[in-house]
């Protein structure tokens, strides 16, 4: 494409381009340095964390002991919580996609009494900072005996608002309503033509919220720290928050964790990037190629 | 196979009435065209047969059974959409077998009739392709072999040509033609095309503004429409339509003055003249004198557009090779037996 008098050559095209990347730059460099703070750190012995340049690794490449202190330090409780965050944050974002699909499809595709109420609704809820709703939603879990166990981390995680919002929106135009007449005069009922017709349609919006609501309760912090006690049930937000503390709190063996805190938020990084790479098939555009005419 | 009736049908969204009290009877096997301009109400009238949409009031009978409060599941019904509406993520064979399949029809009978419909429109060789793989004619008669293999009582077709090239369209509408003989199955497609209502139709249902026009054969409607709009409506190119006013025992066709007909009708404010009831003689020959104005030569046909004293143009249909230049002054002769008579309401007024 060219646009006159902004070709390629011409100085305000140049200049333009070049303030873009210095500002993209900037932020490119925001986003990488605390990752690459956390991996240089990582691979630093305790003594060379406190010693050597904070954002050049040191001469003792320490990475791999710190990773097996990781796993060892109290019984390896960390795979633990692993495993735990892994679980809360799968449940979490596959229920929470579903869930947010589903009303999005009911809000996009049918007309019923009180519609624009409740999307109203959504849209308030989508202001309301998680953190607001921690103390209530303990107060909650306490009336129904579920404080600290994995249910109190997983059931409020499916409350996705953004979710729903972002899936009306997507199912308004991915799926246009002859396509749902059509399953209708095939004789499908309305769960059938959700589940067989339109569902498949509306997969990169699914994997969307899927990967926000995964990385949302993945990264959750304070409603864990508030719901749960026991460390089995931790995530490992909270329990490297744990750790941390004895860290600083504690004086002589206490201050050894520093390094065990930094190679497990290393390691809880990276089942993250590995589910956003395994996503990235789902953004695909063109799935409702061919279905109707535009 | 199935008489399907309405009764009294209304339909309004809010306060906005689309259809306003229909009656129809739809005989068995009967192809009927629903047609009209957009906003007639045409689509919505067929939407509310499939039971896409719920009637505001009235009743509609398929075969007898009342089926107003049933879902468009119950109705056996088949649709062939204007837009296709395919599922994109199925295959040809996915897209024809899945009502089967939702009715739990047994395997090898789903095969069975997915073959013999991929056969009877040639798509045999594109079963295991998806829609985005077909040209547009394909992915339409995909959809109406979805239609077929459902064994429906009726069909409906809502526009399927529109959205095809003209060369694919007359095609289509010939393919369609000929699954109406061979099945024999009570149609009803609703177009805005007066060509296609035209050629395909047994009964034609002229709508305007959600009220039916006027009903019957493509050739009653065309010899003897009911009034102006249907006149108007039917017939390419449209009818020419003259203010006229009683003079005399006769009728002078006002805004030229020039011509005095010999029919003698009270009321009469129109005549209409289509534009092959029209023929060229020599200026001051003819019933009325104008000035050709353009000249179309279609090869087949040529039409003429003559304008009259105040610029109006009237059209006239003459053969291929006729002779005229534009600028050339001639005389219009109308067929008296084929004029048609409205009064100031539109209404058509038998000929004495």
């Amino acid at each position: 494409m060219t646009i006159v008098g902004k070709s390629k050559r011409s100085p305000s095209f140049r200049r333009n381009r070049w303030m873009l990347s210095a500002i993209l730059f900037v932020i490119w460099l925001y986003t990488i340095l605390p990752l690459f703070y956390v991996v240089v750190s990582a691979s630093k012995s305790n003594n060379d964390l406190f010693t050597t340049f904070g954002l050049w690794f040191s001469s003792d490449f320490h990475l791999l002991q710190n990773i097996h202190d990781v796993f060892s330090y109290q019984d390896g409780i960390f795979s633990r919580w692993l495993l735990n965050t892994i679980g809360y944050a799968t449940a979490a974002g596959v229920g929470a996609a579903l869930f947010s699909t589903m009303a999005g499809y009911a809000l996009a595709k049918y007309q019923f009494f009180g519609k624009r109420l409740v999307f109203a609704i959504i849209l308030g809820a989508v202001m309301i900072p998680q953190t607001a709703l921690v103390v209530p939603l303990f107060l909650l879990m306490s009336k129904v005996g579920m404080v600290n166990t994995p249910w109190a981390v997983i059931l409020p995680s499916l409350v996705f608002p953004p979710g729903v919002f972002l899936m009306r929106v997507y199912a308004d135009d991915a799926i246009p309503n002859e396509l749902i007449d059509a399953g209708r005069v095939d004789g499908a009922g309305e769960f059938h033509i959700f589940s067989a017709l339109t569902l498949r349609l509306l997969m990169p919006g699914f994997a969307t919220v899927l990967i926000l609501a995964f990385v949302a309760t993945w990264n959750n912090y304070f409603l864990p720290l508030v719901v749960l006690s026991s460390a089995e049930y931790f995530p490992v937000t909270v329990g490297l928050a744990q750790w941390y503390a004895t860290a600083t709190v504690g004086s002589g063996g206490g201050a050894a964790l520093f390094t065990l805190v930094l190679a497990g938020a290393l390691l809880s990084i990276v089942p993250v990037i590995i589910a956003f790479i395994v996503m990235q098939r789902f953004w695909q555009g063109g799935l409702g190629a061919g279905g109707v005419k535009a | 196979m199935a008489v399907i009736e309405l009764s009294n049908i209304r339909k309004s969204f809010g306060s906005l009435n689309i259809i306003g009290g229909v009656d129809l009877r739809i005989e068995d096997g009967e192809f009927v065209i629903f047609v009209g301009p957009s906003g007639s109400g045409k689509s919505t009238l067929l939407r509310l047969v499939a039971g896409l949409e719920e009637v505001t009031s009235g009743n509609i009978l398929i075969d007898g059974e009342d089926v107003t409060d049933l879902g468009p599941a119950d109705r056996s019904l088949s649709m062939v959409f204007q837009s296709y509406a395919l599922y994109p993520h199925k295959t040809v064979r996915g897209n024809m077998a899945f009502g089967l399949e939702v009715a739990r029809t047994p395997k090898a009978e789903i095969e069975r009739r997915v073959q013999a419909a991929a056969a009877s429109l040639r798509l045999e060789t594109y079963l295991d392709r998806k829609p985005k793989e077909l040209s547009g004619g394909q992915r339409q008669r995909v959809a109406i072999g979805r239609a077929i293999v459902r064994d429906p009582v009726a069909f409906l077709f809502d526009e399927p040509l529109s959205n095809l090239d003209a060369a694919l369209r007359a095609e289509m509408r010939i393919e369609i033609a000929k699954l109406h003989q061979r099945l024999g199955a009570t149609m009803i497609y609703v177009t805005h095309d007066q060509v296609e209502a035209m050629t395909l139709a047994d009964k034609i249902v002229v709508l305007k503004d959600g009220a039916i026009q006027q009903v019957g054969s493509p050739i009653d409607l065309y010899e003897k429409p009911a009034n102006l709009f249907v006149a108007q409506f039917l017939g390419s190119p449209k009818m020419n339509v003259f203010e006229a006013a009683p003079v005399n025992g006769g009728l002078r066709i006002a805004g030229t003055g020039q011509l005095d007909l010999a029919l003698a009708q009270a009321g009469v404010t129109k005549v209409g003249a289509r534009p092959e009831n029209i023929t060229v003689a020599a200026a001051g020959q003819g019933n009325i004198d104008g000035k050709v104005d353009v000249v179309e030569r279609l090869g087949s046909d040529t039409y003429a557009y003559i304008a009259l004293g105040e610029g109006e143009l009237v059209t006239v249909r003459l053969p291929g090779n006729a002779r005229l230049s534009v600028g050339e002054t001639v005389g219009l002769v109308l067929d008296m037996a084929e004029l048609h008579l409205f009064d100031a309401e539109g209404k058509a007024l038998a000929k004495i």
